[in-house]
């Protein structure tokens, strides 16, 4: 039979047996981690190791601090941890219990956030493009939502430093927002990319092909090229795709951080002198510990954080640690993740490429004419069987025979998602509910509903991205409702009483408490979080290094913005690649 | 299940039942599996357990399981499926329960998974009294499957109003039928069906444009066929947005 093509060479594959840690087929940690007792008082304790926490263990340490990164999941070797299959890769996800309501209750779990050494950069699918100017100023120019602390261009030099860092592959010219180029050659087309190419050539609409997405179209150093196999969500085993894990970690590591794995913070510890003097925990054998440090970064995603914060009232703060503004969980924002489904006659077999590798943001500004404020961008993604059968079951009722039938024309669908800003709502919102979870800690509940002006952006989206499906060539068409992206519910701002923390991630409550992840951002964009998380990441870094030892030991602050300090990428990654337009 | 039970799908000329089979669907000859030297060791390790150790049932008691059976075999059925090559459900529906892993979140008008299981067992036997005065068990194939459906459609049957005023008709319907093609398009054999190219590491996939096939996997070759008679499961028109007043919100993750 033709498809029996024999054996490799030597044998089934096996995996490496040397008793190093992988991370990806050639990347090892060579050197053992340098480890800090309980008592020892480090100088940074960071809060989960994930998109904001990976990059800015990796900058302190470089800088010189003594830094522990605290993670609740596990750090995976990934040779023998991960998998290529979608139901045996439910570990990379925060699977504990999240109560869920609101008129549009959020999913959690696979379609959410990650837990272990790299958060949710393990199975993100890697669309990196940037924030417009116009997001940092949406209340200024719309009316509607907040503006941030920030402009644009504080965050454009960090923006392009990790996109080297991660490395980005993209186009050499790319149109929207502040026009760039990228460094690194875009990726070939898949057959969902080609379905949004036709489509929106045939409409006009203008379109991103072969990135940005942060996935190696060419090996680089201890990182081999993408292999085109389509399980980018489910944890990339080639180690093309970027993850904090392999790009941040092994820089952190080797530059004398500690990483201590299975460790699950509680509650933060708040001192005399309104100072917090470390986190309690939970260890791997699940018992409760006490790590002392000089301040405290929480980068735990936008459910985690709030959470974390909350369950650590105290006297002096019976609302939640660091909430006298009384926002702490609020603004909590999802973008609206549509997916439309397209049948076509011919084949498509969208299971091939990584799900991320086409887009368009033609509609991601305000148009006064359509209605509504803000927009959103319509992205390629490439479901696997098992979420395509659940797609199916939302979107089209199928069930029985019917689900049977549908599935096997697998091949024969493309899906498009829509991104969608949603707006900050104070009632979109975490709370802690009264049941417990496996540590004693009180189960977080979150609340999402949406508002008029998301939907009427969602209904006009949803419609936009159909005509695309149907002008490319699609027979018959369905949509599924879906969320995706927490961010928000502890953002930053300049009025205290109405945000957490400032511009540098430093709680306007207490002096040595710092936030570093998605949960600061004040909007959303309809641009994937990922990268802003990291550049701003790296920007609260260089903030820090600045201050040097003022944070441990003054509660004044400087608001001065600091240089950039380029010399901290990991190794390798600054000034390469081939430079482009712009 | 036994054969003279079962309903199998029908040739649309002649309307006879197509003979069960090895592999169903328009791939003939493709084979995951026969690819599975080319995997990395773990994901061999991983598919290998999933088709050869197939969790005892603990969660569910051996009354629960009978019905339970017989609701899988509904939500997904196999009657094209020969003896040999039936894909077992129930048994990781099971495990899950058992292992009490949930998928990261309940909804807050639900209760715990397996109490959700539970309240649909006493659910789908209340319906099948007050309105067959027989249990599940003991109706025909089609009054289970209208049975299913009207759960499936929001529209129960009466007899549960006070069950489903504790629990979402449509978030236990999500939840099952969710759960069964979790394990259903888990397994080798589905993706030889649908002619999914399953894992593909350290090898690659090389052939991405225009659905070409790689030189391991098969053209597709289409036929027509018809769903059993005494199902009401494959409508011809699909019923798109079942619950337009609930849209239930996708559960996987893409971008
Ligand atoms: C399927 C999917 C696809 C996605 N695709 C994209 C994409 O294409 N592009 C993009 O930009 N974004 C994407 N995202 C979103 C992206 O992954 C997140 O926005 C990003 O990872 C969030 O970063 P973070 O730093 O806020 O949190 P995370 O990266 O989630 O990191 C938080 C870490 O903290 C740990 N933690 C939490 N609480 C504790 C505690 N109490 N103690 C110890 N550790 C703790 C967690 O285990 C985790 O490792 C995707 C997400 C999903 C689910
Ligand atoms: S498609 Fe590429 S980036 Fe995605 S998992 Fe496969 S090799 Fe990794």
């Amino acid at each position: 039979m033709s498809y029996n093509l024999g054996q490799p060479i030597g044998g089934a594959f096996q995996s490496p047996n040397d008793h190093k840690h992988h991370l990806g087929p050639m990347q090892r940690i060579e050197a053992p981690m340098r480890r800090y007792s309980p008592d020892e008082e480090v100088d940074y304790l960071i809060v989960g190791v994930g998109a904001g926490g990976g990059v800015l263990l990796q900058r302190l340490a470089r800088g010189g601090f003594r830094v522990v990164g605290l993670e609740a999941g596990p750090f995976w070797d990934t040779e023998r941890d991960w998998v290529s299959d979608e139901k045996g890769s439910h570990q990379l996800y925060w699977e504990d219990m999240r109560i869920t309501g609101g008129a549009n209750p959020l999913t959690f779990g696979a379609n959410n956030s990650g837990k272990g050494v790299g958060g949710g950069t393990v199975h993100w699918a890697a669309f990196t493009p940037r924030f417009h100017p116009s997001d940092f100023e949406v209340y200024t120019r719309d009316g509607v939502g907040a503006d941030w602390p920030i402009s644009y261009w504080d965050l454009k030099p960090y923006y392009e430093l990790l996109e080297l860092e991660m490395p980005v592959a993209g186009p050499a010219w790319y149109p929207w927002g502040d026009p760039h180029g990228y460094a690194y050659g875009a990726h070939p087309m898949g057959g969902v990319g080609n379905v949004l190419i036709k489509g929106c050539t045939s409409l006009g609409i203008r379109v991103s092909a072969g990135g940005p997405v942060a996935i190696l179209s060419g090996s680089r150093n201890d990182r081999p090229h993408c292999i085109y196999r389509g399980f980018c969500i489910q944890g990339c085993k080639v180690g093309a795709k970027a993850s904090t894990l392999i790009t941040h970690v092994p820089d952190a590591i080797a530059n004398g951080a500690e990483i201590r794995a299975r460790a699950m913070a509680k509650r933060i510890h708040l001192g005399k002198n309104n100072r917090v003097t470390g986190v309690s925990y939970l260890d791997r054998e699940g018992r409760e510990q006490f790590q002392k440090a000089k301040a405290v970064v929480i980068c735990g995603y936008a459910i985690e954080t709030p959470r974390l914060l909350l369950n650590s009232a105290c006297n002096s703060y019976e609302n939640g640690l660091a909430n006298s503004s009384g926002t702490v969980g609020r603004y909590l924002m999802a973008q609206a993740g549509n997916v439309v489904l397209g049948r076509f006659d011919e084949l498509v077999r969208m299971y091939k490429a990584p799900p991320a590798h086409a887009l368009t943001e033609e509609f991601y500004e305000t148009d006064p004419k359509r209605g509504f404020a803000r927009g959103f961008a319509i992205q390629t993604v490439g479901p696997l069987p098992i979420a395509f059968a659940k797609q199916m079951m939302a979107a089209r009722g199928a069930w029985g025979w019917g689900m049977r039938r549908v599935m096997m024309d697998y091949n024969h669908w493309a899906a498009l998602g829509v991104l969608g800003e949603i707006l900050p709502w104070p009632d979109n919102r975490v709370t802690l509910s009264d049941e417990r979870d496996q540590f004693g800690i009180p189960i977080p509940q979150i609340r999402f509903s949406l508002h008029e002006n998301d939907k009427k952006l969602i209904e006009f989206g949803k419609k936009k991205t159909e005509e695309v499906m149907l002008a490319a060539g699609a027979t018959e068409i369905v949509q599924e409702a879906r969320y995706a992206h927490l961010v928000g519910a502890a953002r930053m701002g300049k009025d205290p009483a109405t945000s957490v923390v400032d511009a540098y991630g430093r709680s306007h409550d207490i002096a040595n408490l710092f936030i570093c992840d998605g949960s600061i951002l004040p909007t959303q964009g309809s641009a994937n979080p990922g990268l802003t998380i990291q550049a701003l990441a790296a920007r609260t870094a260089d903030y820090l290094i600045s201050q040097g030892t003022k944070v441990f030991n003054s509660d004044q602050r400087d608001m001065t913005p600091p240089p950039i300090r380029r010399h901290l990428s990991p190794p390798g990654t600054h000034w390469k690649g081939v430079p482009r337009v712009a | 299940m036994k054969p003279n039970e079962r309903q199998p799908p029908r040739d649309p000329r002649t309307h006879q039942p197509l003979p069960p089979c090895e592999q169903p669907g328009y791939y003939p000859g493709f084979s995951t599996l026969s690819q599975q030297s080319f995997w990395d060791a773990a994901t061999r390790e991983l598919v290998r357990k999933r088709v050869h150790d197939i969790p005892p049932l603990r969660f569910f008691t051996p009354n629960e399981s009978k019905m339970m059976e017989a609701i899988c075999a509904h939500f997904l059925p196999q009657d094209d499926r020969d003896d040999a090559h039936q894909i077992p459900i129930l048994p990781f529906i099971d495990e899950r329960l058992h292992q009490k892993r949930t998928p990261g979140y309940r909804f807050e008008d639900m209760p715990p998974d397996g109490e959700a299981y539970r309240l649909g067992l006493e659910a789908i036997e209340q319906m099948a009294r007050a309105n067959h005065d027989r249990s599940f068990l003991e109706l025909s194939w089609r009054e289970q499957d209208e049975l299913l459906k009207s759960i499936h459609d929001g529209k129960p049957w009466p007899g549960a109003e006070e069950i489903w005023k504790r629990m979402p008709i449509y978030r236990y319907c999500g939840l099952v039928i969710g759960d069964c093609v979790e394990v259903y398009y888990a397994h080798p054999w589905a993706w030889d069906e649908i002619g999914f190219g399953g894992p593909a590491y350290p090898r690659a996939y090389f052939r991405l444009e225009r659905g070409e096939p790689e030189p391991w996997e098969v053209e597709e070759r289409r036929y027509e066929w018809l769903a059993p008679n005494e199902s009401v499961s494959d409508p011809s028109e699909p019923e798109i947005a079942t619950h337009k007043e609930h849209p239930p919100a996708g559960q996987g993750g893409t971008h």
